[in-house]
Order: C-alpha cells, then structure tokens, then sequence
C-alpha cells in the first residue's frame, strides 16, 4: 500500500491491523533478509510529502515530519536550526543509507545506538502519533523506555523540538574512520532561557540516559550573562560526573557481583572514559 | 577519472575507440576486461545462475562448537510438501569400516566431513541439508530437521589444545616444527622479548557462497561455482561421492571475491549430493552468516619472541615460540606453519635461530588460506621486536633494519640460500626517500580527516601523528615438494588467438596478464581468453600468487611454440633464421623490412595449435631441525604507515601508506599497483577492523554490520615509492608475485605507527581503541 496521505496512511493502517509501516526500509529490510520478521502487508510512507519537512509553531517549536531524512537533516538550512539533530543526522551511516533512513524509522526501531535519539532526548522533544480519528503526544523519552510505546495501528507523525537558539553538539565515538554504530555517543544543548544544559549519552544503554545531577552541576559552573566561558578543570569534572553517571560498575560483566567485589569491570573503566571525553569535548564546543 | 556517461558509451571490451592506441603486451597497463561490467554491476556471478526446474538447497548447520550427534530426525523436514530430498552423512559413501564418516576431504589431509558424523567440531559445522522446490520451504525444512546432540566441552584456547582430549582421530596437534641453526647459547648485548598476538581475519568476500549442480545424463553432475582451483575442487568432490574424476565437471563462474580459497569443499559436495539425490538442478547460495562460518579464515597467533643483538643492534639470535589456531580441522595449517616458521627471523641476517612452532586443533572455526598465511603473523612480530630494538640502541627504525637487511645470497634460517633478489635496503631506502605528507598545523586551513571520520568527534589538540616502517617477505608457489604445474594452450586463427586455461582470474587479473603475453609473442592483439572449467588441463589453484609464474609461463610457452609453427615455414622459404622475423600489428616482418605479410595470410586459413607446461624447479620439505630449500622463490615489500591517533578516544586513522616492492618485472604496472592497494586495505583492515571473534568457540561477530571490512574512508592514501624491478632470473619473464607481499607487511607497518604516535606497545592485532589511548 502506498498512501499519499496521512488520512490515507492511517486509514490504511486501521483497515490492516497487521500491516506494518515502512520509510526507508534501512532498518525493516535488514530485518525481514535475517528473517525476523515477515510482514503480513506493508504500508509506504514515502508518498507522503507532508511528513517529508518541517513547519514552526508559535512558541519556538519546530514540528518536524518523521518522514524526514538524514541526509535532508545535514542540509545547513536544517543545521542552523537544530545543530545537534543535523550533527547526528550526517553520522548516521553511509551516504546511501542517509539519502533513504528517516527519523521515524530511527526513532521507532529504538536501537541502543540510534543516533538521533540521544538528541531528541537532551531536547525534551515529543512526537505524536496518529490513528485513525486520534491522536496522541507522548515525551520521546517515555517512548524510548517503553513506558508508553506505539501501539498496532498508529503512525509516528511528528517529533515536536525546541528551537533553543543556542549552541548544541552531538559527538559520537566509532572506532573507525568509516561510517560505523556509536559505541558511546553525547548530545549536548545548551537552553540559555532556562539556563540549563542537557545532556543525554547514547549507545551504552537499550535508552539515551540523562545525567540530571551533572547537568545541574555544570550549568551552575556557566556565567550565563557572561562570557559562558567553563574553567577547564570544571569541564573535565563534568566530564567524569557524566561517565560515572551513566555507566554502571557492572558493565559488561556477567553479574552484578563481580563489581562489588572487584570494582569497576574493565569494560566500564574504558566506556567511562570514552563517555568522560565525549562529555567534555562536547561542553568544550558548545561553550566555544 | 571516466564519467559516468562515458562509461554508459563505452563498449564493453578495453576502451581505446578512437581515443589512445590500446595499450598492447607486456609492460602495458590495458584494462581488465571484466572491470566495467563489475563496476555497472552487470558481471554474472554464480549466484545469478538458472536452470530451468531448479530446485533449492539450504544446510543445517551446528549451534554448537562441540558435541557429539546422538541422532538426526529428518522425518518432520521430509514430510513437508515442496520437500524433495534431506541428506546427512548417511547418504556419503561410508568410511573404510563401513559405517558413515562423512566423506572427509581437505586440500592436504582428509579430515574434515563433508556433513558431519557422530560429532560436530566447530560453530556452523554443516550436518544435513535440504533440496525444495523453494528457498523458504528449504530452509523451513531445515528449521524441522531434530538433532539429539549431546553438547560436549569446546577447546577454544589453543594453549589449552596439547592437554585436551583429542577432539579428532588424528589428533590435536598438526604440526610442530622445530627450528634449528647456530649457536644455542649465543647471547646479546642487548635483549627484546614480547609477546604478540593476532586475531582472526575472514577473507569476507564480497558475494558470499553460491553455486548451481546439474546432473548429467551419466550419472555424473556439473557444477557451477566460483572455483578457484577447478580441478582439485572436481577431484574431492568426485573423491567424496565415490565418483571417478571424469564424471564431475567443473564450470568455473565469476569470482565475486577471493582471497586465495573461495567455495569449501563441504558447500560443493553437498551441492553435488542433493543434485544427483534429486535428478534435478540445485542451487544454494548461503547468507552472510553462513559464508562467516563455513569458510575458512586467518589463523590466529601466538608469538613469543626474544631477539638479541649486538650493542650496535647487529642481530645476534632469534628465538621464538609461534602457535597458530587452525581451528578444527587441518586445511593447510602445516603449510602456513612453514611458512611462520622460516620466515620467523625476518628479511635479516641472523646467524643463529631457534622457533618452536606449532599448529593446533581447536573447536574453533577452521583457518586456511588468506594471502600470506603465517608470513604475516611472523612479520608483525619481528618487525615489532626490531622496532623495540631500534629503540634500546637508538638508532631509527629504519636504520636498524638497514644494518641487518638481507641481502641476495643471504641463507634463511632454513639454511635454504636467497638466491633470487632480495633488495631490502633497496626497498626501505625508497620509503624512507618519500616525503611526508603534510601535517594539520602546517595547512590548517585544509579540511582534516581526523580520525573517527567526517562528523565524528576528533579533536585536534588530542590527535598525535606517528609515522611507521615495516618490511617483510613471503615466499611464491607450493612449498615443501608440492608439485607445482600448469598447463596452456594457445591457439591462432585469422587475426586473432585464444587462449585455453584453467587458471583462475579470481580477480587478480590473470586473465588480462594471459592477453598480454600472448599479443607479445605472437603480435596479434585480439586475443580471447577461454572461460575456465574442469575439461581443460591441470593448473592448480588460484593461490600463493602461483598463476604469474606457472601459468603465465605455460602460456608463454605455448604462445612461442605456435610463433615457431608460423614463422619457420616462412623463414625457410626465404632462407632465413626465423629469429630474424618479428610479428607486431598482425604482420610478420623481416629485420631488412624486404617480407611483409599479414599473419592471416600466412596462416593460410589454417588454425595453429600448441600446448605447454610449466613447472618450476622442485622444493624439498623442511626437515626436523626446520632445514631444507622449501621454497622455489620469495618476494619482498617495504612499507611507510603513518597514522593520526587521537589519544584520548583511541580512534586511529591510517593517512598513507608508502609502499616499494620488489616486483621482478612489472608486467602490468597498473595491475600491480591495484594489487597494492588491495593488500594496503586488507592489512590495514587486519591492523585497526576485522577480528571475527568467538566466544566459547561461538561465533559473535557474523555479518557485515559486526564483522568490520575496511570502507572507503578507512583506507588509506597509497603511494608507490618504488616497484623495483630486478629480474628473477628462474621466474617466468623474470617477474614475482605481488598480490601477498603487501597484506604481509601494512598491518605490522601500521602496528608501528601507532606505537610511534603513542609510545604504547601495541602487541595485538587487530589494535583495539584502548590500545591506543595514552591517557
Ligand atoms: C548500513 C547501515 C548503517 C546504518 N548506520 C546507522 C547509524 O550509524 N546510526 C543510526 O542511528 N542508524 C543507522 N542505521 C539504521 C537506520 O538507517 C536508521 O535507523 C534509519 O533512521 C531508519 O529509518 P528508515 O526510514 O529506513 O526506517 P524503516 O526501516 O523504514 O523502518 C524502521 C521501523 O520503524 C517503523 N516505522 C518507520 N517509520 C514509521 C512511522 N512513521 N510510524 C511508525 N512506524 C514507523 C517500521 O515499521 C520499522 O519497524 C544504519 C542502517 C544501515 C542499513
């Protein structure tokens, strides 16, 4: 089936409850060649020219289409406005992949490495999702976690962002020099209004994680009036404050006993660090 | 660079229409013949193949590194309609005391099944396979198969191996090879011990395993695969179904990726069975994951080293204890343990050295063939105990190994002497006499490709250059007495000629390099190269860079045997030496210019036929003190590697690498230097990327997405300092291999740079991100 609108799309979805939504397919394809899934019907988005832009909405959110793609995120006219989701989109795999892969897809699939959510997790973003004759708004972070998924039959149609116009970065740590998953990735906004930093560290976990005590720390170390210049001991600190914050001792490890005996796993010890230079390199730019 | 649209026009033969004369013969660079179709991705390979009313062929394999088979059920995966046959190790013919084996073959000892019988060995060992009317219903049908196993306890650490019960009738150990020569109670100055290791690195190719099986009308079967040695590959194939030779054919299709090995015996075999099971054609083409666990990968290693050398860092004794993992069945583990062991001092003089070396069998996926198989372990490590040396003297990397460079005539530690060129000080001088590449602070201005990529999170002030050396040997053909051969027939008619050999243009260009020397020979230009398939004869596989020599010279051969045909009638009838008359543009021509006559005039409508065969001079095995001429010849490479390492996230990214390589003759520059890049890629994938890994003998890592293979953005700028072109005076055209020797040197080169960026010691391959943060 290949609606060519969001009426029809969700039309199309009440009428085949087994259907499933596809946008790209960089993520379903995958799944169905390896055999793990075996869609009853398909439902294309990809006609549906609506949910491929943005609009604005009076109070400096940006209601962006899930349609989206990375490669049209990495467009600077998309940067300027969102710098971090922009910075995400441009990692976010090979060329051919960004040129098809959409933020739905990316934010429905929910893999621990998805690039752009530990963004739309810094910046407290929403989506909404649509069925037939209804529609809700649900925090993306309460979608990541599974408290309040997509259920069978609904449609993700936009993703509500902030416009904070300030600084924001998204870094991600590879391995590799070639497009590669995150093994650690950091997104980092700056909200001047409310004079906090948010921040959220990917991949290391099944969800983006927010460490709310560093972030409260580190904005209390901004002159905010100022120069919103950071002492570098004080970025440093953020860093290992973010990195113990979200990697467990235990990580890695077979069971939960082996860092209370022994302390931090070797693995922890490294992704601690990978994460801590991430976090800080991040700040560093941002404040830049 | 050709556009687009200039490729679009283009006709499918070599370009040339119009524009620049063809590039013709030896010495030229004419294009591969197969290079645009591959590139607009219309090369048929075998997983494109067609029959009509073919059925499909999927296999089960083991979830376990271990167990023995108490019992297979295949009624289930029988009864389920579009099924047309299920095989298992009770359809081969049985072993010598009557009851099923699984039909073991291998390339030197026949130890591994071809479906396992009464025990599995390693992690996607094949048991059973399907033939359907459908893919899906074949591999439904495999879902249903029930295998009562009974999990037994996996050997995975290879050190573990010489303890273990024995996981196979022949044992765990398939070969020690001790190392003898010199003085053992020489000692140094100076002494540098490490230890050093290497995982394991798949061939990856790019198509996975695919093959078509028609029976014939005979009784025997045709298949149709990407062979790269047609007839060893006919020869167990018939060995394993109990079918003469003659009755199995061979057609090889498109290689789409090889290393050396492709396709292993166990997917041909199977193939084979279920087409004459049937009495219909079968296809089988097998996902990534499968590909990852049915072929053969890189042996991993173990090296423990200890170099002593004067105060000068003049090398004084070498010993060394090398264990290599060959995973659960034998494959060519001897072969490559010779190889590591004999090459285990380097491309130094050294009088005294003592190896112990070891392969294994573990229940570990089976390792085999990968371009400079055991030359590359061993280099990784001596070429790190020299930079450690180079170190404690204090002298440059490149200046040590200067000091102890072998040259032609130097012994190996075989007590075998390096007759053919061995320019070493030659080659490290040219990569030394190459000037760097520019650094960030000096054109801050340019976009820097900082290591974790375009977008990632690379920071200047955190990245530190390092720059590298390695140099390192590999020897050519079968070692150790193997009997190396091949045979060529070439024929003219009209204006042009063809070529028939079995030799296997795996992509390494044979084929082209065939075309050259025959429009050499014989002047003619249009020269068609024949398909290669089992009905031909003998030319061995496509391995150990073997087809330069042996059947490049078969066709040479045969190409001047036909050349004497044509012009000695001639010659005679002007009463002259026929070696006064020349062939070039399709007309044969006197020296005094006074006879000019077209070849086709001269063939007066005949065909002329000839056929040769070359084999070079014998080898003997190394004997139990690891002495003997084992090798017929041996190429060298030197490498520049420099790197940017960001300290703090460990990221590398390999800038450049500079390569000279003795090469002999350079038959095909540009080939060669494809060549080099491809080598440059593989060992820099080996050095940062690719490490199938296992756990408990399970594989973790089976896909494209886990398995890391090099992009574009991951290889590095390769610059060709030098191809030094000293003639081998035994070799063919007096040229050497080249595809092996830069796999065997750019991974140890890149190890070096890292260590100079980082001051760390960087002892494992492939270099793991918090190997190279300082920090
Ligand atoms: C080679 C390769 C490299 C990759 N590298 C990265 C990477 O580095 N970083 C990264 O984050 N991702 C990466 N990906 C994953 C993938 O490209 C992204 O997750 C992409 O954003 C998925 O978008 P899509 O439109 O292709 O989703 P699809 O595959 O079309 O859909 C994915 C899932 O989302 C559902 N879905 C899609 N749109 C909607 C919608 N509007 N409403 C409800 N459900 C929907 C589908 O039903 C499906 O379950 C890579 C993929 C490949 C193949």
């Amino acid at each position: 089936m290949l609606p060519a609108s969001l009426d029809e799309a969700v039309d199309a979805l009440a009428a085949a409850p087994a259907a499933v939504p596809v946008a790209g397919a960089t993520d379903l394809m995958e799944a169905v060649n390896a055999g793990r899934l075996r869609p009853a019907a398909l439902v294309g988005l990809g006609r549906i020219t609506e949910l491929r832009g943005w609009r604005y909405e009076d109070g400096g959110t940006a209601v962006l289409g899930a349609g989206l793609t990375h490669a049209r995120m990495d467009r600077p006219d998309f940067a300027a406005l969102i710098p971090a989701l922009a910075d995400a989109a441009r990692t976010a795999g090979p060329p051919q992949v960004r040129n098809v892969g959409t933020l739905g897809g990316n934010i429905v699939t929910a893999a621990p490495a998805g690039d752009t959510l530990p963004v739309l997790t810094a910046l407290e973003a929403t989506v909404t999702l649509a069925r037939a004759g209804a529609s809700r708004e649900v925090p993306v972070s309460h979608l990541l976690t599974g408290l309040d998924p997509v259920r069978p039959g609904e449609l993700l149609t936009w993703v509500r962002v902030p416009l904070l116009h300030a600084p924001q970065v998204f870094l991600k740590a590879t391995g590799r020099s070639g497009p590669a998953r995150a093994t650690a990735s950091v997104a980092l906004v700056l909200d001047p209004a409310r004079r906090s930093v948010r921040c959220a560290v990917g991949a290391v976990a099944p969800v983006p994680l927010r460490p709310l005590e560093a972030e409260a720390w580190v904005a209390g170390c901004i002159d905010w009036d100022g120069s919103r210049e950071i002492d570098p001991a004080a970025n440093a600190a953020f860093g290992e404050y973010v990195a113990t914050a979200c990697v467990p001792d235990n990580y890695g490890a077979e069971g939960a006993w082996e860092a209370v005996t022994e302390g931090p796993t070797a693995a922890a010890v490294r992704l601690r660090r990978t994460v801590a230079v991430l976090a800080r390199r991040a700040l560093g730019r941002a404040l830049k | 660079m050709t556009s687009p649209t200039d490729i679009g026009a283009a006709p499918q033969q070599d370009g040339g229409e119009g524009g620049a004369p063809e590039p013709f013969g030896l010495g030229s660079s004419p294009l591969r013949s197969d290079a645009l179709p591959k590139a607009l991705g219309i090369y048929p390979y075998a997983a494109d193949l067609w029959a009509e009313g073919l059925l499909w062929g999927a296999v089960l394999r083991s979830p376990h590194p271990h167990a023995r088979i108490r019992g297979i059920d295949t009624s289930a995966a029988l009864a389920l309609p579009g099924v047309h046959a299920v095989v298992t190790a009770a359809d081969l013919p049985p072993g010598p005391d009557g009851t099923p084996d699984g039909a073991p073959a291998g390339p030197v000892v026949a130890d591994r099944p071809v479906l396992a019988a009464g025990v599995v060995r390693h992690h996607g060992e094949p048991i059973a396979a399907v033939a359907a009317d459908h893919p899906d219903t074949a591999r439904l049908a495999v879902g249903l198969i029930v295998v009562d196993y009974e999990p037994l306890e996996a050997v995975t650490d290879p050190e573990q191996a010489f303890t273990a019960p024995a996981l196979h009738p022949d044992g765990n150990l398939f070969r020690h090879l001790p190392l003898r020569t010199g003085d053992p109670d020489a000692v140094g100055e100076i002494v540098v011990e490490g230890l050093y290791q290497v995982g394991r690195q798949d061939p990856a190719p790019l198509g996975a395993e695919a093959g078509l099986a028609v029976p014939r009308p005979d009784g025997g079967v045709e298949l149709h695969l990407s062979s790269t040695d047609p007839h060893g590959d006919r020869d167990r194939t018939a060995a394993c179904l109990g079918l003469e030779p003659d009755r199995v054919r061979l057609v090889v299709t498109g290689v789409p990726g090889a290393t050396t090995d492709r396709e292993d015996l166990s997917f041909q075999v199977t193939l084979a069975l279920l087409a004459l099971r049937t009495g219909r054609p079968v296809k089988m083409t097998l996902t990534r994951e499968e590909s990852f666990q049915t072929h053969t990968s890189r042996h991993p290693a173990l090296l423990r080293y200890r170099h002593h050398a004067d105060a000068d860092g003049t090398l004084v004794k070498v010993e060394a204890q090398i264990l290599l993992d060959g995973g659960a069945y034998a494959d060519v583990s001897a072969e490559a343990l010779a190889a590591a062991t004999a090459f285990s001092a380097g491309p130094y003089v050294c009088p005294n050295v003592f190896v112990d070396a070891w392969a294994v069998r573990t229940n570990n996926p089976p390792a085999g063939r990968m371009r400079g198989e055991g030359a590359l372990q061993a280099c990784f490590a001596y070429e790190s105990q020299l930079d450690q040396l180079a170190a404690r003297v204090g002298v440059d990397p490149v200046e040590i190994r200067r000091r102890n460079a072998m040259s032609t005539g130097d012994p190996l530690p075989t007590g075998q002497a390096v007759t053919c060129p061995a320019p070493v000080r030659a080659l490290l001088d040219a990569v030394a006499d190459e000037p760097l590449p520019a650094l960030p602070v000096d054109d801050p201005d340019a976009e820097w490709l900082l290591p974790g990529g375009p977008g990632g999170a690379g920071d200047p002030a955190a990245v530190r250059r390092g720059i590298g050396y390695a140099v390192g040997m590999v020897h050519m053909l079968g070692a150790e007495g193997e009997d190396e051969v091949s045979t060529a027939t070439v024929r003219v008619s009209g204006d042009h000629a063809t070529v028939i050999c079995a030799a296997v243009d795996a992509g390494q260009g044979f084929a082209t390099l065939a075309r050259q020397i025959v429009q050499t020979v014989l002047g003619v230009s249009e020269v068609y190269i024949a398909p290669a398939d089992s009905d031909q004869s003998i030319a061995g596989p496509s391995a150990r860079g073997r087809h330069t020599w042996v059947s490049g010279g078969a066709v040479e051969r045969a190409a001047l045997m036909v050349r004497h045909q044509l012009l000695q009638p001639i010659a005679a009838n002007f009463g002259m030496s026929s070696e006064l008359l020349q062939i070039a543009d399709g007309k044969i021509t006197s020296y005094d210019g006074v006879l000019g006559m077209p070849v086709a005039e001269a063939l007066e409508g005949k065909e002329l036929w000839a056929t040769a065969q070359c084999r070079p001079h014998p080898t003997e095995p190394l004997d139990e003190a690891g002495q003997g001429d084992a090798f017929v010849s041996i190429s060298f490479c030197a490498m520049r590697a420099v790197v940017d390492v960001d300290i703090e996230l460990g990221a590398v990214r390999v800038v450049e690498m500079t390569v000279a390589q003795d090469v002999g003759r350079a038959l095909n520059p540009r080939q060669i230097e494809d060549r080099i890049e491809a080598g440059v890629a593989q060992g820099v994938g080996l050095a940062l990327l690719e490490d199938l890994r296992t756990e408990g003998g399970v594989l973790q890592n089976p896909s494209l997405t886990g398995y890391r293979l090099p992009t574009a953005l991951d290889t590095p700028e390769v610059r060709i300092a030098a191809l030094l072109e000293e003639r081998d005076v035994v070799a063919p055209f007096g040229a050497k291999a080249v595809g092996a020797a830069p796999a065997v040197v750019a991974p140890a080169a890149v190890a070096a740079a890292v260590r100079a960026a980082t001051g760390l010691p960087v002892g494992r391959l492939p270099i793991r991100a918090e190997d190279a943060v300082t920090a």
